[in-house]
């Protein structure tokens, strides 16, 4: 074909279906994102990440038969591997899952003081497998999380309704200071459903190299409004976030707001941007 | 305890550059640089106020007494180089641009406005849910973020946050290590509208520490619903900064400002600003034309950081002044007010010193150490009720209290010590010279120091 030599052709299309895999990938996060605004931002974060992963599996199993190998061994290996990390890590898993949408659903945080089935306390700690109450005599119970998404958690923190608090995710090369203040404007239009003594305010709440995490606070003012505003929220914090990613992909230039000191046009090395 | 590396954070920078004229060909402000490449009064000033007066000593005296190995300061510095080293401290200058400036400048004076009892609150619309406070939140996060940079390389023992102004910076900050805030505008309870207590008292309580200046500050903190650890600090001065020049210079020095030999003169030494109330020493002054034609009132000082070209620009010092000129001659005393300005240390030294007594008018002061200033001078001060300091003052003992709203009251005041033989004047002064022991960088720096090991310990 093409008078190309029999041997390129399973190369070539090897090639077209890695490419074709790129092109869904890149498709499926920009439409997982599109679709899921209104979703809680680790959630859409989450989901733009998985999608392009399944199709990027999917083509390259594809890519491996077509470059003539059999993936049905490689297949069966996969699977009964899978199947065997679920069964030896069922505990574990259930309870990292837990605390994943936990962190995204469940209405407590660190310092609240809850109630799950017969154990009562206030929380101080919530880690990957448990989240760690201290009763009042000073016992500590550890409470796998799986439990928290089975049983009724009744949290008595004072106004515990009040509160919402929207975990975010950013990678750690984002303009901080020009996100939240983006965030803080756009929810500035929400006020009216706001408790208004307590504007939005935004901490950090871990760093890594790669990513901030931080936690966007809210105070409602009608209990039965929670849900609808969280989806309100979810989708003007959403906005900011893909202004913010938008400006990272674009070409490099002065951030407004935080400048370098005044300077004449001249400007020298090392008087840059403040951090 | 081992010598400690701090993080201090203030709005006002302890220097404010010069901005050099436009046609200055090649002109630039290097991004690191030394204090001594500059010169002083060309190319910078230090800021007046309390950066300079207190914040900086201290710092120096707990460098030399080995308290600290290190200290940097992190303040608003639109203008100048991004870092300058000066005295084993760095001092980091976090840039805004106007735009943002303005929106931030905005909503800090509202707080201080208000805290002041200058103007009504805003309503919480205009306020918390306004544009400009999302600048005064960019400001404070732009801050906090230099810390935590600064602080990835340095590793600080502790931050030391300075003014209403930074408070959020705690709770931005995120770390886990000592954290001070010292809180330098008066701070009483019923000035701070309800609406706006929980999230004062939500900023406060990220720090370990909250530091006030009086006791009366540290009550009202309880009042408001905080239940960290808080400390009263009285504020201080460095005694040995001020020194009694000879007759012949004070005359010299005062005569350059129009002050003649035979003037009575009354001193206000104080920030163009309208809680000064030099309009209240103007009035009473007006008063006392007529039975003592020589009495000069003579104001010192002008705007603040916020007021300067290179600070954030509010033109309020200038207004405030020509408010007071106009004030004045209304009143038929403007050849009896003289305004000097910003002066010298060996000037205001020289002010003291020709004055009979000074006044400090002030509708709300978080403290007053110009009173300390003229108790080192032996110069008996008429202070406002309202100003902190009067926690230190026994009325008729150190000092002489007055309500600033009673202009009757504070001309008939000034009447007494002007009729005095020397009598009154010499005890007051004397019975003050020694409160003002209790307002010394000395003491101070052993408060600070032992501050700072009580975070750290805790």
């Amino acid at each position: 074909m093409f008078g190309l030599p029999s041997w390129v052709l399973p190369y070539l299309g090897v090639l077209v279906i890695l490419g074709v895999t790129w092109v869904v990938a890149t498709l499926a996060g920009l439409l997982l994102g599109s679709l899921m605004r209104h979703s809680a931002p680790q959630v859409a974060a989450a989901a733009r990440r998985i999608g392009p992963l399944i199709v990027w599996t999917v083509g390259l199993l594809l890519a491996v038969q077509e470059a003539g190998l059999s993936i049905e061994i490689l297949a069966v290996v996969v699977i009964l591997f899978g199947i065997a990390a679920i069964l030896a890590l069922r505990q574990p898993l259930e309870n990292l899952g837990a605390k994943y949408f936990s962190d995204v659903y469940t209405p407590f945080r660190v310092g609240d003081s809850i109630t799950v089935a017969a154990y009562s306390g206030k929380v101080i700690e919530i880690n990957a497998m448990s989240t760690v109450l201290l009763a009042e005599d000073d016992r500590l119970i550890a409470l796998p999380n799986s439990l928290l998404m089975r049983e009724a958690v009744i949290n008595s923190s004072p106004k515990a309704w009040k509160k919402l608090t929207v975990p975010i995710s950013v990678p750690a090369s984002a303009d901080l200071a020009r996100l939240e203040n983006e965030i803080l404007k756009s929810l500035g239009k929400l006020r009216v459903r706001l408790d208004k003594r307590f504007p939005p305010t935004v901490v950090v709440k871990s760093r890594t190299d790669q990513s901030i995490d931080l936690i966007l606070t809210l105070m409602i003012r009608t209990p039965e409004e929670r849900e609808s505003i969280l989806a309100e929220v979810n989708r003007r914090v959403h906005g900011a976030l893909q202004a913010s990613r938008a400006r990272s992909n674009a070409p490099p230039g002065p951030p407004p707001g935080a400048t370098a000191p005044a300077s004449p046009p001249s400007s020298t090395p090392g008087a840059g941007p403040p951090g | 305890m081992e010598p400690l590396t701090i993080c201090v954070n203030s709005q006002t920078p302890l220097l404010q550059f010069l901005p050099p004229p436009e046609d200055t060909p090649g002109a630039a402000w290097p991004g690191s640089a030394r204090l001594d490449e500059f010169d002083e009064g060309v190319e910078y000033r230090f800021s007046p106020g309390g950066v300079t007066r207190m914040v900086y000593p201290l710092l120096r005296r707990l460098l030399a007494n080995g308290v600290l190995a290190g200290a940097s300061w992190v303040a608003l510095n639109s203008v100048g180089p991004r870092q300058v080293r000066a005295d084993g401290l760095t001092l980091e200058n976090v840039a805004l641009d106007p735009l943002r400036m303005g929106g931030y400048a905005k909503t800090k004076e509202a707080i201080w406005s208000t805290v002041h009892g200058l103007e009504p609150p805003p309503a919480v619309d205009d306020l918390f849910w306004s544009e400009e406070f999302t600048e005064y939140a960019f400001y404070n996060r732009v801050t906090a973020e230099r810390i935590r940079k600064l602080d990835a390389d340095l590793d600080f023992d502790a931050f030391y946050i300075h003014d209403f102004q930074q408070m959020p910076v705690g709770q931005m900050l995120g770390s886990l290590k000592p954290k001070i805030f010292r809180w330098h505008i008066p701070f009483e309870a019923e000035r701070i509208p309800e609406s706006w207590r929980e999230l004062f008292v939500s900023y406060l309580a990220e720090y370990d520490v909250v530091v006030v200046s009086t006791e009366r500050y540290r009550a009202a903190l309880t009042t408001l619903g905080y239940e960290g650890k808080s400390l009263r600090m009285y504020p201080y001065v460095d005694p040995r900064e001020y020194r009694r020049p000879t007759k012949k210079v004070v005359e010299a020095t005062c005569a350059r400002w129009g002050v003649r030999p035979d003037d009575l003169v009354i001193l206000v030494v104080a920030r163009m600003d309208p809680t000064k109330a030099h309009d209240r020493a103007i009035q009473a002054v007006a008063k006392l034309v007529p039975a003592y034609p020589t009495v000069r009132l003579v104001l010192v000082g002008n705007g603040s950081f916020s007021a300067a070209s290179g600070g954030l620009g509010l033109s309020k010092a200038a207004r405030w002044r020509a408010h007071l000129e106009a004030m004045a001659h209304r009143l038929g005393v403007g050849e009896r007010v003289i305004f000097t300005g910003h002066v010298g240390q060996e000037a205001l030294d020289c002010f003291y010193e020709r004055a009979q007594f000074t006044v400090l008018p002030s509708v709300n002061e978080g403290f007053g150490l110009v009173v300390v200033e003229s108790w080192l001078h032996r110069r008996p001060a008429l202070v406002t009720e309202r100003a902190g300091i009067a926690e230190l003052i026994q009325d008729g003992e150190n000092g002489i209290l007055f309500d600033p709203d009673d202009i009757g009251s504070l001309a008939q005041k000034m009447r007494e010590l002007l009729d005095d033989d020397g009598t009154v004047s010499a005890r007051l002064a004397q019975n003050a010279l020694v409160t003002s022991k209790l307002c010394t960088l000395a003491r101070a720096a052993r408060g600070e120091a032992e501050l700072l090991a009580m975070a750290i310990e805790a």
